[in-house]
């Protein structure tokens, strides 16, 4: 899933760019470590130290049939799965967020910050025995810059791109038009075999559903809807992975791969949150199986329509946070596997400044700043009215999304509480999204998921990326957070650059042009056997070497590992 | 019903065959519009739905694309063109049976139809069948002794199934016979076998809860259908003379009752037969079977324009031909019909 939840809400690149990586220093180990996971928070490593017992198959789930394997054209996470055991990355993460090489085996940043030198590892190798060379780098750039190709997660990330070209046998330069202080991320990125795309169309090539490995597995088999079946790949370069041969099924429903997991017809699949309850409960589970949590990079949030006439005063937008009972909503809907957000970054990232508290659940307060507001209840009938104009709104939630609909449902019910009345209505993805880029709504239930550790706000929250443009659905605009986030996206010292961050995150949470929910976890189920899982904040696939260090032991995993991620504290 | 829309007015001279010659040219003829107005109007359904391909990219995990990104895709797709545009195009590849290619893999929309098109047809068919066998002698049965305890006893179950939300069914099913039991597979079409083929047995036994799950509503229609058209019949001229006759009661009920407690069946048979061609979302879901229904259902999610469409065509087909040749069987098997036709 390197690359699962790249898109859309964080667009650009990931990662964290050290201020050292700049200064044309041979980088192996560029970036320091943004504050590693703290302990008590219980990420799983159970590779560092340990002996891998190699061979057997892993047998997976998928939760859709891959629309296609072109590493590039990817956009589902179903597709990422596969094809991070097919391509290696240019760069990829560690377990603690730094990036390491990959198919690169160093790269340099100019001064700067605009030219990117790779320097390609000899021995990479495609499985039909051609070297990995600057060529191919250089034809995957350039066709995930090009419009034609469409590539809805490198198309953005290369927006900026200037050039790019061969530099010597082995390296390669990319130079764009602007520095970027999280440009790094974007490489984070497989290669496509320029002998075989070349000339062909990108979108019809062959190859993007007989693509041609790079990485520890080779895809054997592909039965559409069905199933697909990787084998190691002899031809690969790096160190030999457990596991002989993966499988991955086709499994759409939650509770059948749930019961195929119970008979041992798969060894590990994603769980929702009422599964992750029953597996507590349930013999047959602790028997034969264990549920992993992580705290993750993704939140939610409550976006506000900061253009309607309800939420267009910053008051009311802070009495509508102070009004939800986030605290309540932690402990009962997640259980105490939640933890409530004070801005638009999740703890675990570096962006995330700890010193700002959240708003607290204070209904009183909140009354006074609706009645400062204007918001006030002359007719004594229980709701809010301004200038004749009654508080009643609607808030939207994408069908289908649970968690999203009850954390709404509490919302309009705090809401009620303070003289607000609030409908909640559900609507179907693609109609739900038409009224949030159209601003015809008031309040929906929104979340931001990121697979990389780009924290970049621009996105989300500059007053330039209204839609269409961009994702700021909330149409807010503060001159100060827009000054803020264009000075940390061109400043290239981390240490600065999170300083404004920070100013960000405090300005966010008094303007509260959101209600910022809570950060959430990964929540995953495994058979006993399943050995060496390492989880960060990034789940347990966005890392390196994620599932391809993976193994089944003779001894399976004893007592049911304490979900990692911990509790709320 | 299916009668009046035949329009078997009476036409003099010619034989049978050559009227129904005549009767199926022009039923054919008739089709033809009412193909082009289900065309038009799903083409508009589906793109006056909101979002797009391009838009529900994310629906999985909340994702989204910039709108330049999505700008580039419409584009890729032709969906910044004019809508009467798009149709003309779409329909001309349509005259030429070439159904075009799918946003979401860019393979060809007849490719996609014809993976999935053999999976429901035996899912399907298997179902329809065992629905028929078994509920024309639940029906014949129950219908002879109308309010007798079979019948009671009979009606409560067959009404309890037929409200039975298949859903619920197969997730009971599933728990029970292939987590507790273990006695069948738990989804799939056949059990992995690396190297060699499957064997009929394995592909049978995963049969075997689907077609539980698509078998039983039908049934419990069918049977309650022959069952009240028995009961019916029973009481009738011929069926009294029939027992007169000397023929036993069950003899009378099987060979006299029944063939004209069928003919409704036959109707109803017409609007069942694109089901083959349809799926059932909910079942393909549950067990994993890779079908038209599961097809369908993420090409709608995906707002992948030319499946939907293409699926929708097929479907509409399907119909128009199973009504057709359900009034043809019931114009031959009814006698009625038949000297209707001669005089």
């Amino acid at each position: 899933m390197n690359r699962a939840g790249r898109l859309g809400l964080a667009l650009a690149l990931a990662g964290t760019l050290s201020c050292r990586a700049r200064e044309m220093a041979r980088v192996p180990a560029p970036t320091p470590p943004p504050a590693p996971p703290p302990a008590a928070l219980g990420y799983l490593d159970e590779q560092t130290g340990a002996t891998p017992v190699f061979g057997g198959t892993v047998r997976r789930r998928l939760v859709a049939d891959p629309a296609t394997l072109n590493p590039i054209l990817q956009s589902a996470v179903a597709e990422a799965q596969v094809i991070g055991l097919l391509s290696r990355n240019l760069l990829d993460y560690d377990r603690t967020l730094r990036l390491v090489p990959g198919l690169a085996e160093s790269w340099q940043v100019s001064s700067d910050g605009r030219e990117f030198l790779f320097r390609l590892r000899a021995e990479a190798v495609w499985e039909d025995g051609t070297p990995v060379t600057p060529t191919d780098a250089v034809f995957t750039i350039r066709t995930a810059a090009s419009p034609e190709a469409g590539a809805p997660i490198f198309g953005p990330l290369f927006e900026g791109l200037e050039s790019v070209q061969a530099a010597g046998p082995r390296a390669f330069k990319v130079r764009f038009r602007e520095p970027y202080a999280y440009r790094e991320m974007a490489f984070v990125m497989p290669l496509l075999p320029e002998h075989l795309y070349r000339g062909k169309n990108l979108a019809r090539a062959p190859q993007n559903r007989r693509p041609l490995s790079n990485g520890p597995y080779t895809l054997e088999s592909w039965k559409a809807q069905q199933s697909l079946v990787l084998v190691r790949n002899e031809r690969y370069w790096g160190p030999r992975p457990p596991f002989d041969r993966v499988t991955f099924q086709v499994v759409p429903e939650n509770a059948t791969a749930y019961a195929m997991l119970l008979r041992g017809e798969l060894d590990e699949t994603g769980i929702d949150a009422g599964t992750l309850a029953r597996t507590n409960t349930d013999p047959d589970f602790g028997a034969c199986c264990r549920a992993i949590e992580g705290y993750t990079l993704d939140w939610s949030y409550i976006a506000l329509n900061n253009r309607s006439p309800f939420f267009a005063d910053a008051r009311v937008r802070r009495a509508a946070t102070m009004l939800l009972d986030r605290g309540a909503i932690v402990r009962g809907l997640f259980r105490g596997r939640a933890r409530v957000i004070s801005g638009p970054f999740a703890p675990e990232s570096p962006a995330y400044d700890a010193n700002v508290p959240p708003l607290p659940h204070d209904p009183a307060s909140a009354a006074r700043l609706l009645g400062e507001a204007g918001w006030s209840d002359d007719d004594g009938d229980g709701l809010r009215s301004k200038e004749g104009r009654d508080f009643a709104i609607e808030i939207l939630v994408p069908s289908g999304n649970e968690i999203g609909r009850q954390i709404v449902e509490t919302l309009a019910a705090g809401l009620g509480a303070g003289g607000i009345r609030a409908a909640v209505r559900s609507l179907e993805w693609n109609a739900f999204l038409e009224k949030l880029d159209s601003g015809d709504y008031e309040a929906a239930a929104l979340g931001s998921s990121a697979a990389d550790a780009n924290p970049d706000p621009y996105f989300l929250w500059h007053s330039s990326q209204w839609p269409p443009a961009g994702l700021n659905n909330c149409f807010s605009k503060n001159a100060e957070v827009d000054g803020l986030i264009d000075a940390a996206r061109r400043e290239l010292d981390e240490g600065k650059r999170l300083a404004l961050l920070h100013r960000v995150h405090a300005l966010l949470n008094a303007d509260a042009p959101a209600i910022f929910v809570a950060n959430t976890t990964q929540k995953h189920a495994f058979r006993r056997t399943v050995r060496g899982l390492v989880t960060s904040p990034l789940g347990l696939f966005g890392t390196w070497p994620g599932p391809a260090g993976w193994w089944a032991s003779p001894q399976p995993a004893s007592a049911p590992t304490p979900a990692a991620g911990g509790g709320a504290s | 019903m299916g009668l009046a829309a035949a329009g078997v007015r009476a036409h003099t001279g010619g034989g049978r065959g050559s009227f129904l010659t005549r009767y199926v040219l022009r039923r054919l003829l008739l089709a033809v519009p009412t193909l082009l107005g289900i065309v038009v109007l799903v083409f508009l359904l589906v793109h006056l739905a909101p979002g797009s391909p391009v838009t529900a990219r994310g629906a999985e995990g909340g994702r989204r694309v910039s709108a330049r990104a999505a700008e580039e895709m419409k584009r890729l797709y032709g969906l910044d063109r004019p809508l009467p545009e798009r149709f003309g195009a779409w329909i001309s590849r349509v005259a030429r049976f070439d159904l075009g290619e799918s946003f979401v893999d860019r393979r060809p929309v007849s490719t996609r139809i014809k993976e999935a098109l053999p999976y429901t047809a035996l899912l399907n068919g298997t179902a329809l069948l065992l629905a028929l066998a078994l509920a024309i002698p639940l029906g014949v049965a129950a219908g002879g002794r109308p309010e007798g305890p079979f019948d009671r006893g009979s009606g409560a179950v067959l009404f309890a199934l037929y409200s039975l939300p298949s859903f619920w069914a197969a997730l009971l099913l599933q728990t029970l016979f292939a987590v507790k039991l273990r006695w069948l597979p738990l989804y799939g079409v056949a059990s992995d076998s690396y190297g060699g083929a499957p064997g009929l047995g394995d592909r049978l036994a995963h049969m075997v809860l689907p077609v539980t799950c698509l078998t039983y509503g039908t049934l419990a229609f069918v049977a309650r259908l022959v069952r009240s058209g028995v009961a019916e019949a029973r009481e009738a001229d011929y069926v009294l003379a029939a027992r007169s006759r000397g023929l036993s009661r069950r003899q009378a009920l099987w060979r006299h009752a029944l063939p004209n407690a069928m003919l409704p069946v036959i109707t109803l048979l017409g609007l069942l037969l694109p089901a083959l061609l349809s799926g059932s979302v909910i079942v393909e879901r549950i067990f994993a079977w890779p079908g038209l229904g599961r097809l369908y259902f993420d090409s709608i999610l995906a707002r992948d324009y030319p499946v939907i469409l293409g699926l929708s065509l097929l479907g509409a087909v399907a119909t128009l031909l199973a009504t057709l040749a359900a009034d043809i069987v019931l114009a031959l098997a009814d006698p009625r019909v038949k000297d209707g036709m001669l005089q």
